[in-house]
């Protein structure tokens, strides 16, 4: 998947669940790789650990752990993959990652549970169209 | 002055033949300077080293933890825990496994294993 980093592009759709479950943990894998690099680019070592950056990122995965349709998460894993590139290729700045992956999943958002997975029937029926 | 206190401490000084030279090669072998392998870690610091990342994980219950613990079975984690374990312990000792290798750790018991017996671990 290292190559994926450098040049950009889609990559074949997942033909299964299980092949984009695969695609999943190796692009956490990836994540995980780049952590060192990214505390170093954006100095981080003072208000953040590698270990929780890894939690943190498990977390942003674990979020959309209750989809099933190979499709989206192919779409999802790509966005990761230029949000990872991004930080990676230095295009953020510091803020941006403190606020996103260091403060964000205790303090100020407050997101962690799946998305759409609590919210009223009205909420579910506004998101799924206009007419009900 | 200089030449005068040199050759009084050498007088006193008495170097002891080492073993090594006089045994007929029979325990030469003892040392091998800058090689990876000869520093390497024992089991029981494998075993307590590994132990100590997975009971920093936060979803486990330290009290759980034992060498031959399976991370999905007995510890109750996922296949995205395990392999965030897994990157910690890459980590930890400083390697990089494989991910066909990464795949196959899903207990304590592999882990060391592997761990182990990787010529670059540290």
């Amino acid at each position: 998947m290292a190559h994926m980093m450098r040049n950009m592009r889609v990559p074949p759709n997942s033909a299964s669940l299980a092949e984009a479950k695969h695609k999943t943990l190796e692009f956490f894998r990836m994540c995980c790789r780049s952590i060192p690099e990214i505390m170093e680019i954006y100095n981080l070592y003072d208000v953040v650990s590698p270990s929780q950056l890894r939690s943190a990122v498990a977390a942003e995965v674990r979020k959309n752990s209750n989809l099933t349709n190979p499709k989206v998460i192919d779409m999802l894993l790509f966005k990761g993959m230029e949000e990872l590139k991004n930080c990676v290729d230095h295009s953020k700045q510091r803020h941006h990652l403190v606020g996103k992956y260091v403060v964000g999943n205790q303090g100020l958002v407050q997101d962690l549970g799946h998305k759409d997975q609590g919210s009223s029937n009205f909420l579910k029926n506004f998101y799924s169209g206009n007419y009900f | 002055m200089a030449s005068a206190l040199r050759s009084a401490i050498l007088r006193h000084i008495r170097v002891p033949a080492t073993q090594a030279l006089s045994a007929n090669g029979s325990r030469l072998i003892a040392v091998r300077l800058m090689s990876s392998h000869d520093d390497h870690i024992t089991k029981d610091e494998v075993i307590n080293r590994v132990l100590e990342v997975v009971k920093c994980f936060p979803k486990v219950d330290p009290s759980k933890v034992t060498p031959e613990v399976h991370f999905e079975k007995d510890l109750g984690l996922d296949s995205l825990d395990t392999v965030e374990i897994v990157m910690a312990l890459e980590e930890e000792f400083k390697l990089e496994i494989p991910d066909k290798e990464a795949v196959r750790i899903e207990s304590c018991e592999q882990a060391i294993e592997y761990v182990y017996n990787h010529p670059m671990s540290s």
